[in-house]
């Protein structure tokens, strides 16, 4: 494996109803419809999920308009705005796994609303995932203030960057994400993202 | 003493890592190593060098990643060409007694293959093949496939080799902590998949280090008839000061890993964070050791992904529903090319109990060969369950066979000489387990002895392709009882017969005994029974029928192989459930809501079996099925359709509405039995996800809803090309096209799609919708509408019908 590269297996994320059910775009104000086959697309999902991630650290270094961040340079205004004050990152990629995609392509074909769940059940999971990488990280730098988590694609950060990002952590080997050319990761439940970090403010 | 005795003599010593190495000679995080061949071939002239002087017997070429996919041709060639040279020279320059070989080193491709990716299989296999003619046109001495993560990239890979060149292949895969590959396969599927297709020694390399990666090696060396290898990682990498070191030093290496060898691991060698250091304590420590022989595992296997099943121990259940024989709506399916279909039936058969599932796709007028192999893909994305390919066209059966994932039931082939010809040598190149018909040109013998001279003959002219007997199983063809009293009598003496006679498996479809016969599975179970108490390995049968699974159940519960009978008593919990669902479900709707009221009320709240079950006694109470859609249905819709669009109601909701119309839809169809049909349609809309977007929740979303309100709907699914939309659209002469994308970089396609389609067929109006569109970026792309949500996709369609009938 790569120099400076860090493989970390994430385990069973627990489930999250409500979250679930906001990526299956229910907003949380509306009542939990009851007749949502929530509870037997959870049932279906179960041990499908197998999150984990590889992440690296990198100096961040500005010059101008233009940032380094060590893997690939960009002149994203709004990375650079997510990334003030910042003079390092971490750059990782997650994934819920290729069984996640099965079950959603399954689940699909009983019936759309079990698809719809069933990928919001997945995102839940690898988004899951994310929260529990970076609640690592935080303790890992614990005398580091770390910025959330900024991707590929968000704001006017291309997403032709995903292709520095698989090289720079060697996806394909280390979790075995790819990218199609059309830059949509596979699995497709994976997640890539820069999180910055910086001296603690105050104490 | 040739590269391949050596290999089965063993120990056999292989090199360890050569990123690392390259690492610590300057090259950059995110360099492709592949590169230094031509910038720095001293250097790795240097590390072959010092591995071979450590003892390694084959040195793997610095080509891991050098790929078609991600090089040129003539760069390829020339990285290939710089790597052999390389190894030749390190060869030459090594000052060792020992056998030096040069493995051509193959890495995964760096895509993912359909149906979860988007490479196709054949051109994966094209790619793997031209890395492959270069290599073994520089003299390499044998093909190393490693770090491969999935089971179907590795075959496309091993399928090059073979088809490319006589050389060994060594075919080694990366196994997570869990034991399995990261797209599901497991050591003894990948063995007899791999196995099949005539790999020279299979094994581990990767991701963990000797300790984790010992119990996936115990499982090869269980199940596999060739060589095994292992090339661990100095344990797992850990960062002290800024700098990645492993944590398992040689010592405790070479030790691990000999600890094997006396269990049968004997080609061995190390990869990330091993050096020549590591090969030195191997080698010192297991080169004296001897491995047992290879042993020839005598097991009858066949596998999916991830799934062996084992014929000739408990008997085996094979689905029989997706073979069209006699099955209108299914053949109806077939023709249309409505995949969904016949996936639904392959998960409804796995929920009842099948194991292994015949897939049979043959109906006049289809593409058999297209239709099968796209088949046998899709079943491979919904289910792990092996198939069973089931095809008497020659053509059909290779081209499903390579696109198989795993190693294949084959059905069938039987006693004719042009039949065997044809058959046993894609038995022989693909691997698989073959189901031998006992019949030949004469037609099918009237006695047991009849049917076992044929079977023998069969054997012989295998054992010419060096298939083994183990491989194959025999059917003694089932007959009709009514046409013949005694047929029955000796299909199963026939069984008994060939059993004891040549020790082969058997295989019966078990339905037919009672073809023209009143309650039919009363005699079916009852002949499937009698044929499993002679010693039947697997049956072809209904796993929908109660009575057939009963007589399955109750027979390994009777012979001993059902632990505290738990498998019947779920059995027979389940049944009841499976015989009251109508009942049950009624009594939910409530007592004062049945009929038309409780089915608006039904599909308002999207309760799908209650709508169904509604609609279906509205119908028996003697209610028009046309008065119910306008009356009950559509109102319902609307309601959930305005609620919808007014933010009361949210996208789940209105899925479920429609699934639960759809379900009274279902009902209102069957009864009305095609007389409806074309009847109330308002037209038809082709949709699409655009090429290079593989999402397609919205879109089936939108399909769903366009079918409630009435239209005939041709959905193509995702990652369809422009020129597959404008093929669509023309011979169908639609008048409306749905077009999905969902990230900016499938935009472009989208754009081509509508250009095209506005340039070839002038009279469709093309809407598009998708996260990404905006109504401007729709206006700029020319398309005729934007679709904020699945309801406006609705309203547009239904406008420019009435446009287009306005402007008639």
């Amino acid at each position: 494996m790569q120099e400076g590269l860090h493989l970390e297996e994430l385990g069973e994320i627990p489930f999250d109803e409500k979250e679930i059910l906001r990526y299956a775009m229910l907003p949380s104000f509306a009542p939990k419809p009851e007749e949502l086959p929530l509870q037997e697309c959870l049932k279906a999902a179960k041990g499908a999920a197998q999150c984990r991630a590889v992440w690296r650290r990198y100096p961040l270094v500005r010059d101008g308009n233009t940032l380094d961040l060590g893997f690939a340079k960009t002149d994203s205004r709004d990375l650079r705005q997510h990334l003030e004050g910042c003079d390092e990152i971490l750059l990782f990629a997650c994934t819920a796994g290729a069984e996640t995609d099965r079950r959603i392509a399954r689940a699909k074909l009983l019936s759309p609303a079990r698809g719809l769940l069933m990928h919001a059940i997945g995102a839940q999971q690898v988004e899951g995932g994310c929260d529990r990488l970076c609640a690592r990280l935080a303790q890992q730098f614990p005398d580091r203030q770390l910025t959330d988590r900024f991707s590929p694609g968000y704001g006017d950060l291309t997403l032709e960057m995903q292709r520095d990002v698989m090289a720079a952590l060697d996806c394909g080997r280390t979790v075995g994400i790819t990218l199609t050319d059309s830059l949509l990761m596979t699995p497709s439940k994976s997640v890539t993202a820069i999180i910055g970090m910086k001296e603690r403010e105050g104490a | 003493m040739s590269f391949r005795e050596l290999l089965n003599k063993g120990p056999f010593f292989l090199d360890g890592g050569m990123g690392t190495l390259l690492q610590a000679e300057g090259l950059k995080p995110g360099e492709a190593p592949e590169t230094w061949n031509l910038t720095h071939p001293d250097k790795i002239t240097a590390i072959h060098r010092a591995y071979y002087e450590a003892g390694t017997n084959m040195v793997a070429t610095n080509t891991f990643g050098v790929h078609p996919q991600r090089y040129d041709r003539d760069t390829c060639e020339k990285m290939i060409r710089a790597a052999v040279a390389c190894a030749e020279q390190a060869r030459k320059e090594a000052d060792c007694s020992h056998e030096m070989f040069i493995g051509m080193d193959i890495g995964p491709c760096g895509k993912l293959l359909k149906p979860l990716g988007p490479l196709d299989f054949e051109e994966a296999v094209s790619g793997f093949a031209e890395v492959i003619r270069i290599g073994a046109s520089c003299g390499v001495d044998c093909i190393f496939l490693e770090t491969m993560n999935d089971g179907a990239e590795t075959r496309a890979a091993l399928l090059a080799a073979k088809e490319n060149c006589d050389l060994p292949v060594l075919v080694s895969n990366a196994y997570g902590a869990d034991g399995k590959l990261m797209t599901g396969g497991s050591p003894e599927s990948v063995a007899a998949m791999l196995e099949g297709l005539g790999a020279d020694a299979v094994g581990v390399n990767c991701s963990l280090g000797p300790d984790a990666l010992a119990p996936i090696v115990e499982r090869y060396l269980a199940a596999a008839s060739v060589p095994v290898l292992m090339k661990p990682n100095a344990g797992l990498p850990q960062e002290k000061d800024g700098k990645t070191f492993y944590n398992v030093l040689p010592d405790a290496f070479s030790a691990q890993i000999a600890a094997l060898v006396p269990k049968g691991l004997r080609i061995m060698g190390g990869c990330c964070g091993t050096t020549p250091d590591y090969i030195a304590a191997l080698k010192k420590a297991a080169g004296c050791l001897v491995p047992p022989p290879v042993e020839k595992k005598n097991h009858t296997v066949i596998a999916s992904r991830g799934t062996v099943i084992e014929l000739g121990k408990d008997p085996v259940i094979i689905g029989e529903r997706i073979n069209p024989t006699g099955k209108k709506r299914l053949r109806k399916a077939l023709e249309d090319g409505d995949m969904a279909y016949v996936l639904n039936e392959a998960i409804t058969q796995e929920e009842r109990g099948a194991e292994v599932l015949d897939v049979n796709v043959g109906t006049p007028g289809v593409d058999e060969p297209a239709l099968l192999t796209q088949a046998v893909q899709e079943l491979q994305a919904v289910t792990d369950l092996p198939l069973q390919l089931d095809t008497a066209d020659a053509a059909a059966m290779e081209r499903a066979l390579r696109a198989y994932n795993g190693k294949a039931m084959i059905n069938s082939v039987n006693g004719k000489q042009e039949v065997m010809d044809a058959v046993f040598p894609l038995v022989q190149k693909y691997g698989g387990v073959l189901v031998a018909l006992t019949l030949d040109e004469d037609g099918i013998p009237a006695t047991a002895e009849g049917r076992l001279a044929i079977a023998e003959r069969i054997l012989e002219e295998a054992t010419k392709y060096g298939i083994e007997s183990k491989d194959i199983l025999f059917d003694t063809l089932t007959m009709t009882v009514s046409a013949d009293g005694t047929a029955a009598q000796t299909t199963l003496d026939a069984l008994k017969l060939i059993r004891e006679k040549t020790g082969c498996g058997t295989v019966l479809g078990v339905s037919n005994v009672s073809f023209g016969l009143p309650e039919r599975e009363v005699l079916g179970s009852a002949f499937l029974t009698m044929a499993l108490e002679r010693g039947l390995s697997a049956a072809i049968m209904n796993p929908l029928s109660d009575r057939m699974m009963g007589a399955m159940i109750s027979f390994r519960t009777l012979t001993g192989r059902d632990e505290n009978c738990g498998a019947y008593i779920r059995f027979a919990g389940e049944l009841p459930a499976m015989q009251a669902v109508a009942p049950a479900a009624a009594a939910a709707a409530g007592p004062k809501e049945t009929g038309a009221k409780g089915l608006r009320r039904a599909v308002v709240k999207g309760l799908c079996r209650e709508a169904g079950i509604l609609a279906r006694e509205a119908l028996e109470n003697g209610q028009d099925g046309l008065e119910l859609v306008k009356n009950e249905i559509i109102p319902a819709l609307d309601e959930v359709g305005q609620g919808f669009e007014a933010k009361r109601l949210f996208l789940p909701q209105l899925m479920m509405s429609a699934e639960a119309a759809e379900a009274a839809f279902r009902e209102i169809k069957a009864k009305t039995a095609g007389q409806a049909e074309g009847q109330g349609s308002k037209g038809r809309v082709v949709i699409a996800t655009v090429k290079g977007d593989i999402h397609d929740i919205g879109k089936n979303i939108v399909r769903l809803l366009l079918e409630n309100y009435g239209f005939e709907v041709t959905d193509l699914g995702k990652d369809v090309a422009p020129e597959t939309v404008l093929e669509a659209v023309e011979r169908l002469h639609a008048p409306v096209c749905g077009l999905s994308a969902l990230m900016t970089t499938t935009v472009p396609a989208m754009a081509e799609t509508v250009a095209l389609l506005h340039e070839r067929t002038p009279w469709c109006r093309v809407m598009v919708g998708g996260a990404v569109l905006t109504e401007e970026y729709a206006k700029e792309i020319h398309a005729d509408g934007y679709g904020r949500d699945a309801m406006a996709a609705v309203r547009l369609a239904e406008k420019f019908m009435e446009e287009k009938a306005c402007g008639d």
